[in-house]
């Protein structure tokens, strides 16, 4: 599912801190609601991929890939 | 009841009630324990204009439910009261064994209000608690009073928490011991406990802790045993204490030298963990229950302090009346001067540190041997050195001045901005022996905006960045980015704090050593919870958990906010933005740094949900939290924050 277009994508890659930009992106989107992102925010990136491929926003094999490449894996998948 | 005793001990030394006070579930599920307990007291029973010498005023001792079981390293008490250092907010943390035999006596907190009319002791055996004459044992070394009560009680098992003459004769940075070597160190809290006439707390446990899920508490705690056997923090820890750090301190250029003038010295090897290793460790030390035994007991062979033993050095006890002060030639000037901030009880931080700032006064101009009463504070003196860490803690001449704090200190010399410049603080409170320009902007960060002033190893700290990268994958399992594993940078920084932040606090909330989790990565928040989970029967999910760490901080932050200190004073020493690191060793890493705290702090702010213009935690933020009470405390202070005459206040300390 593309959440954000590919010039977005490299904009949050070029980010020095992305992760709360990232939670106020996908909650404007809604894929997640305030209570999610509340509870994201707490707990961190792997959980943010968990959630992302339960909703199946993302791949088994995206999730894989941002577990082991980071936020700019997952921002391009998530642009895809 | 599982994991927790299920009540507190209030006791009031001006009227001699002894008062036991049950926990509701609904308050253990919302506080925890330790940090989060006390926490709670302070803010609603010291008011932001008590002064923390005013008999009303409290001292807090909280554990968790988690000590006196097999988890790792779950021996830990917090200390807290309003701090006599800063004005505001202040705790500590300590190990040894005092907390588990807290919890063994029946008690998950206890509360000491009041002053008694002369020196006195508190004795805990289980339920019978008595107030006893400590006539004999006032003005004693911990260590001589830690045997005479147990002379006087007959039993050598017994665990007790101490104060030194420094908190006796109320130096505003003196300290507690328990174990008579494991100190809770910052924040002034042990004079605040000489305030009260109170030398210490004896106690004997003979009750245990009920497990709700034991099978699969003790299979959680067995497998992080395993695991730390290769943990590779652990092992440097267990090998040299935290003097393992030195040398990388100093390559990295964040071992203080001369008040942090510069961040290392070619001689730093002198008092490196190898070399103490090699040649003054008498045996290494472990807390209650802990897998790690970073701890020393030092005994000094030659020169003039031949036959001094003590327990310790660590790091941040070593470094501030050692380099800091510009001692390194003779390691054993640097183990005795640690020797003699235990004994005197206070906090070798602040000890050093204050030493450290009138030493650059001098060196400066800013005073001369007229104010010092004839001394001549030249760097590296030792004499001088040994001479005022005794003047500070019996407050003669010079040393009653210091003993005050370096920014209080300054304003009695009347030394204006130049004298501030100088003190190494934060909200009153001076830095640890870390400089950020080298340890990381993370560090930076944290130190600024902390709750409790300048803090230390543990506290904010932000180990991601300094051990994050032993553990390859866990920046990015955390942060998504390795990025922000290394120091001198700001990428990723903001939302490290954060997590650290809320992490930290829940750690303090059970009372469980930083080291062996978030220091030592083998135990992350998800084992935190697992056991914690198992240990009490509750079925707490990760969020509300590290809720708790959010609530918690989020009320100390409010502390401050009553006491108007917010956005302007979430600032770091002026030396870490204006001066470049220099170069002072060949290999140092980070010459020419500094640290870029206003590119860290606006999103710092976002994550936390603190308003842009004063800093204070949004309403939105503290009713999400549950602390619907402080909003309402907090909303008619947001309007003065701003005013033009509080803009104008230059706020050192409260």
């Amino acid at each position: 599912m593309a959440v954000m277009t590919k010039q977005q994508a490299k904009q949050f890659a070029e980010m020095d801190d992305f992760f709360l930009d990232l939670l106020n992106l996908l909650k404007d989107k809604g894929i997640i609601d305030n209570q999610e992102r509340k509870v994201l925010l707490l707990t961190g990136f792997e959980k943010l991929v968990q959630a992302l491929e339960k909703k199946k926003v993302i791949s088994h094999q995206d999730s894989k890939e941002a577990m082991a490449k980071g936020f700019t894996s997952l921002v391009y998948a998530l642009a895809d | 009841m599982y994991g927790w005793a299920g009540q507190r001990l209030r006791i009031d030394l001006s009227k001699g009630d002894i008062i036991k006070e049950p926990l509701s579930l609904e308050y253990r599920r919302k506080w925890i324990g330790g940090r989060g307990f006390n926490s709670d007291i302070i803010y609603n029973e010291v008011s932001p204009d008590m002064d923390p010498f005013d008999p009303k005023a409290r001292v807090c001792f909280g554990v968790g439910p988690l000590n006196g079981t097999a988890a790792p390293s779950t021996g830990r008490v917090t200390v807290t009261c309003k701090s006599p250092l800063t004005g505001g907010f202040g705790d500590s943390s300590m190990g040894g064994h005092w907390g588990a035999e807290v919890k063994y006596a029946g008690y998950d907190q206890i509360i000491v209000q009041g002053r008694a009319k002369k020196p006195v002791y508190i004795w805990i055996d289980d339920d019978k608690v008595e107030i006893r004459d400590a006539a004999n044992i006032w003005g004693k070394f911990p260590r001589d009073a830690d045997t005479m009560i147990k002379q006087e009680l007959k039993d050598e098992d017994i665990h007790i928490m101490l104060i030194g003459p420094a908190g006796e004769n109320l130096v505003r940075f003196a300290c507690t011991f328990n174990d008579v070597w494991r100190a809770a160190g910052r924040t002034g809290h042990g004079a605040v406990i000489g305030s009260k006439n109170l030398k210490g707390i004896a106690t004997r446990g003979s009750g245990s802790v009920k497990i709700a899920r034991p099978k699969e508490f003790f299979e959680i705690c067995n497998r992080l045993r395993q695991a730390f056997k290769n943990d590779p923090m652990k092992m440097g820890l267990y090998e040299y204490g935290s003097l393992c750090l030195i040398n990388i301190a100093n390559r990295d250029g964040w071992l203080p030298w001369k008040n942090l003038q510069y961040g290392g010295t070619p001689l730093a090897n002198n008092m490196s963990g190898e070399t103490h290793a090699k040649t003054v460790l008498k045996h290494r030390e472990g807390c209650y229950a802990c897998p790690i035994c970073c701890g020393r007991f030092t005994s000094i062979k030659d020169g003039r302090w031949a036959g001094e033993e003590f327990g310790g050095p660590e790091y941040e006890h070593a470094v501030p009346t050692g380099p800091r002060v510009g001692i390194i030639e003779d390691a054993n000037d640097i183990w005795h001067n640690a020797r003699l901030t235990n004994d005197l009880g206070m906090d070798g931080i602040e000890t050093g540190g204050v030493i450290s700032v009138a030493m650059e006064w001098y060196q400066r101009g800013l005073i001369t041997a007229k104010d010092t009463g004839g001394l001549e504070l030249e760097w590296g003196d030792e004499k001088v050195v040994d001479q005022l860490i005794q003047d500070i803690a019996y407050r003669r001449g010079f040393g009653d001045i210091l003993a005050e704090g370096g920014d209080r200190a300054s304003d009695k010399l009347g030394l204006g901005d130049k004298g501030h410049y100088y003190t190494i603080t934060t909200r009153g409170m001076t830095l640890p022996g870390d400089d950020p320009r080298g340890l990381g902007f993370g560090y930076g960060l944290s130190f600024a905006v902390g709750t409790r002033g300048g803090c230390d190893h543990l506290r904010s700290l932000c180990c991601l960045e300094l051990s994050g990268a032993l553990y390859p994958g866990l920046n990015t399992k955390i942060l998504g980015d390795e990025r922000p594993a290394k120091p001198v940078t700001t990428v990723g920084k903001p939302y490290m704090v954060y997590y650290e932040e809320n992490q930290k606090t829940v750690t303090d909330c059970l009372n469980v050593c930083c080291f062996t989790t978030h220091w030592c990565y083998t135990v992350l928040t998800q084992d935190q919870l697992d056991y914690f989970n198992a240990c009490t029967g509750m079925d707490m999910s990760i969020e509300e958990f590290l809720e708790v760490g959010e609530r918690v901080y989020n009320l100390e932050r409010a502390y401050w906010a009553r006491q108007m200190s917010g956005a302007r004073e979430d600032v770091v020493p002026e030396r870490f933005t204006k001066e470049p690191m220099p170069q002072h060793v060949d290999y140092q890493t980070n010459v020419g740094a500094t640290l870029p705290i206003n590119e860290m702090l606006p999103k710092y702010y976002k994550y936390r949900d603190y308003e842009p213009g004063t800093g204070f935690p949004s309403e939105r933020k503290l009713k999400q939290l549950g602390l619907d009470y402080v909003a309402e405390d907090i909303r008619p202070l947001r309007k003065r924050y701003m005013s033009e005459s509080e803009q104008k206040k230059k706020k050192y300390y409260y």
